[in-house]
């Protein structure tokens, strides 16, 4: 497996023979920071175009066709019309909170999205406590959804920033849950020792078996909900509030929020990638060895990319089959079934790895 | 639900959860139903049945079957039929009416088909043109009869198939007894008629 | 076949209307129609049924004060009369005492004059307005004291510190432009009112001068997804009038149009429920098997939606050559398909927890409040038409009640879903002998009907559509009311909703399925 820390070294060293080294830490972090900004405009608009087709799809429909080959130039139109939008001020909002808020949501997305391991070697954020930082920083999004229902002075957003309160500080629980139930099972919170164990021993689903699964399964729910998707989509709930706490914003405040949600999207799948299935860790079976190298040739980050990829179109299709679900209901799934299944789930993965059992 | 354990609910849930998504994919995969127009304007079929707008059929001559009698106008329900005529007094001596224009506004049209039915001698059909989309409002209104269009010379008024609608789909029933009604007295009888429709109908 | 109504004073219009509701059980109040005849006075026509004994009573009573017309409520007796009596007092001014709530229900509150009254100078009145005016919150309640005067006084409906929500005008869920007020106390709903009349174009004041052929090509936008019912209950009511008779093969042709508009109703209510509740991909699935309705409406009248088939005395066309092959066809294609709509939506946990034990309407309550077809079958009152004054083929052909006590969105989702089947049924006993015959019986070029008052009602997809007309001999009606089957649905979200989460407010509406240009007329 190519390890891409060789290049990133050469990069280093190469700079600091000619100049002082906090000067190359700046130069690198404006290199990593384009990195960053371009990769997520361009998985915003991948993931964009994808959600359009798969969900045509599901309908009996074709989805974008008309701007350019296969609507491939459907999403830069839909940019381009955004950006173009006048953005309207609400008479009687908060206007610096009302324009704060989507900062917030792309913020936790930025920061989230700066956790990811790409391919063994490539990690921008990687810390001891990479795990930790993750799921603090996700809390973010919660401000800034809260801030949009409110500052907007209006009665569907501040529903649906209550609804979005409510849900994503339950659903947080699961997902600390289930994260610490792999936890038990990988002994760190550093994201890249993570999965180069998965490299090293398999992926951490198949090495946890059941309560790993049992995990991933809640981690899928509840990560659909952290990302208000649907049947998760409460804050949002197009046909009751409109359009929930974004109801009021237009223009390119209206785009931030879109981007977030496909960006959280996507760093829900990849999380799941990372944490469960192996990141870049290529798929091994022990004996196989043919198999094995021809996988091997299979460069990290694609195999990461894929196995995100695979998540996100499982959360794309439970999201176009389900309804709904009302806020009672959702707050009673969260609290008598999933949190039980996860304190339950953790105790047996504590059991599996006590006693050796994992695979 | 309530009848149900708690782990028997969970096992239920899922069970259902998953049929649906069974169902969804099954779908995924199915065929595409989306027409996409206008690419498939070839493969469109009409009957002709659908109405989409008013049209005078002209013989090559350049006549039309219109005697101005105005009926068609005063069937219409939502005024969007006018038809202009003069008095124009033939070799023989006759007073006769004469069309001068026929406009129709097919922006007003509730595409009722009354007119059609209520004209004796066959003069107006709808067609199956349905790309009526216009710029401008005052497009809508088109004048039917083609310029130095007259009116077919008919030795007497007789009950005639509708052109283009077969005789088995066409209205026939009410037609004929109309004609036949209304043949002799009917010219005169509209004219002073004709007035009352546009006095009473005070909406739009 | 005129309709019989005997006069009553006004005075002692309510005592002898607690006398029929209590003695002869006369529960159900089927319209409420207001009138102006003119000369005679302004008045309002009573038309009532025993839910019981299937007996009938029509009353009318006048007041001859054009001034200030006074009429006691029957509000109190039937909750349905509550709205019925807002839509008279707005159209003919008519003040109804004891009446809780009389404010305007269709026109704004700034309108001048009662556009229904033949002597209204209703353009000269009211300009063109460009501002607005903000809906009030309290309304007026006029009453009689003991000597004999009519004095005011001022209800409050929504207090200063409510939380109410607009759900609507513009809403995706309220299909079209229905405005519903939500008083919300967290996500509780507590109450709803209505705000009517964004979309009224005064049918019933239109009508009055058309001439009756002319009036058909209206009804097909009132309720456009029963468009076919509406013009056959038109058909029927001209027809009836006129004491016309149609040929067996016209009979056949209506029945299975009606039926298979029922049919294409109910998907687009499955359609709707689906994205009400946020199931979008369901929204698609019956859409894809009504298209295939539509085709066959479309080959057949030239219309999908708008079809002005059923004309007075027949049909338009005839049926196509391939009409009986295609029916089976697509009767075939939604019978296979069926089990796929349960799959993915109803079948499944989410959208059952939706959907049961919510909104609940009581048998009592549905029958107060005039909910017709399936909402009203699924608190377990057989309201059907078909059943009740059977016209064109139904008594003929065999068919289920389906009816359901537990009057939750369930029961009236699964209503509908098993009308389908029926309709299917139906369908299927008529494809095949359908007679030959003339598709339109001969008539007369002026059509004018006798003087009196008729009155026909279909079951339409969405319960008893009514027409009423009344004619004084001339090519054109006198009056005419159609009996919206929605208007008594919307009305009915109050005593449904109360005390249910917000959401369920949409998903309640969804399964009321009510068509506004129905409503407003």
């Amino acid at each position: 497996m190519f390890d891409f820390s060789i290049i990133s070294k050469w990069f280093h060293d190469l700079l600091t023979g000619f100049i002082p080294e906090w000067l190359v830490i700046g130069i690198e972090c404006v290199i990593v920071l384009l990195f960053i900004i371009l990769l997520y405009a361009i998985l915003a608009i991948a993931l964009i175009y994808l959600e359009r087709k798969i969900c045509a799809f599901f309908q009996c429909r074709i989805g974008p066709n008309r701007v350019g080959k296969w609507g491939l130039l459907q999403v830069f139109a839909d940019v381009f019309k955004m950006l173009s939008k006048e953005i309207i001020k609400m008479r009687q909002s908060d206007r610096l909170l009302h324009d704060m808020a989507p900062f917030f949501i792309l913020a936790a997305s930025f920061l989230t999205f700066a956790c990811i391991p790409w391919n063994k070697g490539l990690e921008i954020l990687d810390f001891n406590v990479g795990l930790f930082f993750f799921i603090a920083v996700s809390g973010i999004g919660v401000i800034g959804i809260l801030l949009a229902g409110w500052a907007s002075h209006s009665k569907y957003p501040m529903i649906g920033a209550m609804r979005s309160g409510a849900q994503l500080i339950s659903y947080e629980l699961s997902i600390g849950m289930t994260m610490l139930t792999m936890l038990l099972l990988c002994g760190t919170m550093q994201l890249s020792e993570i999965v180069q164990q998965q490299a090293d021993y398999g992926w951490n689903i198949i090495r946890g078996h059941v309560p790993a699964v049992l995990a991933f399964i809640i981690y899928l729910i509840a990560g659909n909900a952290e990302c208000n998707r649907g049947p998760f989509d409460l804050p949002e709930a197009e046909s009751e509030l409109t359009a929930g706490y974004h109801t009021e914003y237009s223009g390119m405040g209206f785009g931030f929020f879109y981007l977030a949600e496909y960006l959280n999207l996507f760093i829900c799948g990849a999380m799941a990638a990372t944490i469960f299935l192996g990141g870049w860790a290529p798929l091994y079976f022990p004996g196989w060895d043919g198999f094995n190298t021809i996988m091997g040739y299979i460069p990290g980050f694609i195999w990461f990319f894929g196995k995100a990829f695979f998540v996100v179109f499982l959360l794309m299709w439970i999201r176009w089959t389900y309804p709904r679900l009302r806020i009672d209901q959702l707050l009673s799934l969260e609290w008598k079934y999933l949190m039980p299944i996860s304190m339950f789930n953790i105790i047996l993965m504590a059991l599996v790895v006590c006693f050796g059992l994992t695979l | 639900m309530n009848d149900k354990t708690y782990f028997g609910g969970i096992l239920d849930a899922v069970k259902s959860l998953t049929i649906g998504l069974k169902t969804s994919i099954k779908v995924f995969f199915e065929h595409h139903e989306t027409e996409q127009y206008p690419e498939n304007r070839a493969t469109l079929t009409f009957t002709d049945r659908n109405r989409f707008c008013l049209e005078m059929p002209h013989n090559e001559k350049n006549e039309h079957k219109c005697i101005a009698c105005g009926l068609c106008q005063m069937a219409c329900p939502n005024d969007s039929i006018t038809v202009t005529s003069e008095t124009v007094t033939t070799e023989d001596g006759k007073k006769k009416k004469q069309l001068v224009k026929y406009e129709y506004n097919i922006g007003q049209c509730m595409f009722c088909n009354l007119c059609v039915t209520a004209c004796p001698q066959g003069a107006i059909l709808f067609n199956q043109e349905f790309e009526q989309a216009v710029f401008d409002k005052s497009k809508l209104i088109k004048v039917l009869n083609h310029p130095g269009s007259k009116c077919q010379e008919r030795p007497k008024p007789v009950v005639s198939p509708k052109p283009a609608a077969t005789p088995a789909t066409a209205n026939e029933a009410p037609k004929a007894s109309l004609s036949h009604v209304d043949t002799a007295p009917a010219p005169k009888t509209e004219t002073a008629d004709k007035t009352e429709p546009i006095e009473t109908k005070k909406e739009d | 076949m005129t309709l019989e109504l005997k006069t009553i004073a006004p005075s002692e219009l309510h005592a002898e209307m607690l006398r029929l509701k209590t003695e002869r059980k006369m529960d159900f109040l089927v319209n409420l129609i207001g009138m102006d005849w003119g000369e005679e006075g302004l008045g309002v026509i009573y038309m009532l049924e025993s839910t019981e004994t299937g007996e009938t009573v029509n009353l009318k009573t006048i007041t001859d004060d054009r001034q200030n017309p006074y009429i006691p409520t029957v509000s109190d007796l039937w909750q349905i009369a509550n709205i019925y009596e807002r839509e008279v007092y707005d159209f003919f001014g008519i003040i109804f005492l004891n009446h809780p709530d009389m404010r305007r229900i269709f026109l704004r509150e700034d309108w001048v004059g009662y556009p229904l009254r033949k002597d209204d100078r209703t353009e000269l009145l009211n300009k063109l307005r460009m501002t607005d005016v903000p809906l009030s919150d309290t309304t007026k309640e006029y009453f009689l004291t003991p000597d004999g005067k009519i004095t005011e006084k001022t209800n409050t409906v929504w207090k200063g510190d409510e939380y109410v929500v607009n759900v609507g005008p513009q809403h995706p869920s309220t299909h079209g432009v229905l405005h519903m007020r939500a008083s919300l106390d967290g996500e509780v709903v507590k109450k709803v009112g209505l705000v009517l009349g964004y979309i009224h174009r005064g049918v019933e004041k239109i009508s009055e001068n058309l001439t009756y052929p002319q009036l058909l090509a209206l009804t097909d936008r009132l309720d456009y997804f029963s468009a076919m019912q509406n013009r056959h209950a038109l058909c029927m009511c001209i027809e009836k009038a006129l004491e016309m008779e149609v040929s067996p093969r016209v009979q056949y042709i209506r029945t299975i149009m009606d039926e298979l508009q029922r049919v294409a109703s109910h998907l687009v209510y499955y359609a709707c429920m689906a994205m009400d509740t946020g199931a979008l991909t369901a929204f698609f699935y019956t859409f894809r098997e009504r298209e295939e309705i539509c085709k066959i409406f479309e080959d057949n009248f030239g219309g999908r939606v708008i079809q002005n088939y059923n004309t007075i005395g027949g049909v338009m066309y005839d049926i196509q050559p391939d009409f009986v092959e295609e029916v089976k066809k697509v009767s075939a294609n939604i019978r296979k398909r069926f089990h796929e709509y349960q799959d993915i939506f109803t079948g499944n946990v989410i959208a059952q927890n939706r959907m049961v034990g919510v909104g609940t309407i009581s048998r009592e309550d549905a029958i107060s409040l005039g909910t017709t077809g399936p909402v009203g079958r699924a608190s377990g009152w057989n309201n059907d038409v078909r059943r009740r004054h059977p016209y064109a083929l139904y008594d003929k052909v065999e068919f289920k009640d389906i009816i359901r006590t537990e009057g939750d969105t369930n029961a009236r989702h699964w209503n509908r879903m098993e009308e389908i089947l029926e309709s299917l049924n139906i369908i299927d006993q008529l494809i095949d002998n359908i007679p030959a015959g003339e598709y339109q019986a001969k008539r007369k070029p002026i059509i004018k009907l006798p003087e009196g008052s008729f009155y026909q009602a279909v079951e339409s997809s969405r319960g008893e559509l009514g027409v009423f007309i009344e004619s004084k001999g001339d090519k054109t009606p006198y009056r005419v009311h159609y009996r919206s089957s929605s208007l008594p649905l919307a009305n009915a979200m109050d005593t449904a909703c109360r005390g249910q989460k917000f959401a369920d407010l949409i998903a309640i509406g969804a399964s009321m399925d009510f068509v506004i240009p129905d409503i407003d007329r």
